[in-house]
């Protein structure tokens, strides 16, 4: 039996009624469709399904859907103002930090929440958040490079 | 996705822990879940209730006790433990720890309280707060008891929670000044897995506590290193032979992690290496001790 929710996802107030053994990684993909996070191991080692929860990254894989109730989700699909991407998106493509992209949405939602919480990393401090985060076509040293460049670029 | 279940989220303790002692084996309770629902995603593990104990309220949070010891709520997550300025300055060794575990993401939902009550001989808390000499505060449907951290594991996987209990805090008792703690933590990869080794040590003023996990059954504390340690001035201490008195209290097995030959030689090393810790916050060096 569905049970009705109301949260935030990229700033809009959305209501809608989830199963309680759905995922929060289930609700964004298939009932809301916002596809950018992806679901890799399903088991919290890969970081692809990572998503803001009141700006703090977790792995939507690992959070029941109704534990989403009256927070704050913020997705991939979210970061891109007015058609402005953000320093981190520009940068990932400056620094060609990606190559088959299934990572890129986690990863910079890892490194967004890094550099919400402490704008000006240092490298060490980059590669520790980003930690939870696998890249399997290894471009760690471009996507490092990457966030670093857009700390920069935000100061 | 996982097999269908029912979620409730009471907002009180009794109701939690009468609604699992009511359903003891068909209701498992969850704070962050980061163990619990990838067993249930590996379908190791099929409840019909899920019993979410996060809005319990008291359940979450640290706070100063008038000991001057701390009181950590179970339901409290590592990240927030990892950064408390009190841990870190008084219970280094615990931040370390709870740092130490898994990834940035999984801390923030990650919870003290779940990694004792898995009871994995692994889990990174565990030794600290044996060390510690911590206090775990269980509660049930119409009791209340505390144990202390050492009897809190009957062995992998087993806590002494009878059904319908709950492990609400856990309660550190005061450290006093010029006291110090260091955890090391060995790893197949640099960050991002369980232990192979870990070992907690805690100077308190007088004497030595080291405790070691995932190298038993339960985490344990290293008497006969302790022994060899007691009574002496920290200075005049053997480091290695302390060290490999504590290989003696282990008895490890052999697994993916670690073979059983290698964790009992890393035991050794890990406690130097901590103990070494240890010393350098105190500003002993163990190097000129040594020359001495």
């Amino acid at each position: 039996m569905p049970e009705k929710i109301r949260f935030s996802v990229n700033g809009e107030q959305v209501e809608l009624a989830v199963e309680h053994h759905h995922r929060l990684i289930d609700v964004l993909r298939d009932d809301l469709f916002l596809t950018g996070a992806k679901e890799g191991c399903g088991g919290g080692e890969c970081g692809a399904c990572t998503v803001l929860m009141d700006n703090e990254p977790v792995n939507a894989c690992l959070v029941l859907a109704v534990e989403a109730e009256g927070r704050e989700i913020t997705t991939i699909e979210g970061l891109a103002k007015e058609g402005r991407l953000d320093p981190l998106q520009e940068t990932f493509i400056k620094h060609a930090a990606l190559q088959c992209g299934f990572c890129t949405p986690g990863m910079i939602m890892s490194a967004k929440a890094l550099l919400l919480r402490n704008p000006h990393p240092t490298e060490t401090e980059v590669k520790e958040a980003i930690s939870g985060n696998l890249c399997r076509c290894t471009g760690y040293k471009s996507i490092v490079e990457a966030v670093l460049d857009a700390a920069q670029k935000e100061s | 996705m996982f097999q269908p279940f029912h979620y409730l989220a009471p907002h009180s303790l009794a109701e939690a822990c009468t609604f699992l002692r009511e359903h003891a084996g068909q209701a498992v309770p969850m704070a962050g879940g980061t163990d619990l629902l990838v067993r249930m995603h590996d379908r190791q593990l099929k409840p019909v209730y899920v019993v979410d104990i996060k809005k319990i309220p008291g359940l979450n949070g640290i706070s100063p006790r008038d000991d001057s010891g701390l009181t950590i709520g179970a339901c409290t997550p590592l990240n927030a433990i990892a950064r408390h300025q009190l841990i870190r300055e008084h219970y280094t060794l615990l931040a370390q720890a709870a740092h130490s575990v898994g990834s940035y993401q999984i801390r923030n939902r990650a919870t003290i309280g779940g990694n004792l009550c898995n009871a994995s001989p692994a889990a990174d808390t565990a030794a600290p707060l044996l060390a510690l000499n911590a206090i775990a505060l269980i509660a049930g449907p119409d009791s209340r008891r505390e144990v202390l951290l050492q009897d809190f594991f009957n062995g992998p996987g087993q806590p002494v929670l009878a059904p319908g209990e709950l492990l609400t805090a856990v309660k550190l008792p005061p450290l006093p000044p010029g006291s110090a703690s260091a955890y090391c933590k060995l790893m197949r990869t640099k960050a991002v897995d369980l232990s192979q080794v870990g070992v907690a040590v805690v100077f308190a003023g007088q004497g030595l506590r080291i405790a070691l996990g995932a190298v038993a059954p339960t985490p344990i504390r290293a008497t006969e290193a302790e022994t060899l340690a007691a009574g002496r001035p920290l200075a005049e201490i053997d480091i290695q032979a302390v060290a490999r008195a504590a290989a003696n209290s282990a008895s490890p097995i052999g697994d993916i992690r670690a073979s059983r030959e290698y964790r009992l030689e890393m035991i050794e090393v890990l406690t130097t290496r901590a103990l070494t810790e240890l010393f350098t916050q105190l500003s002993l060096n163990p190097a000129a001790r040594r020359e001495e």
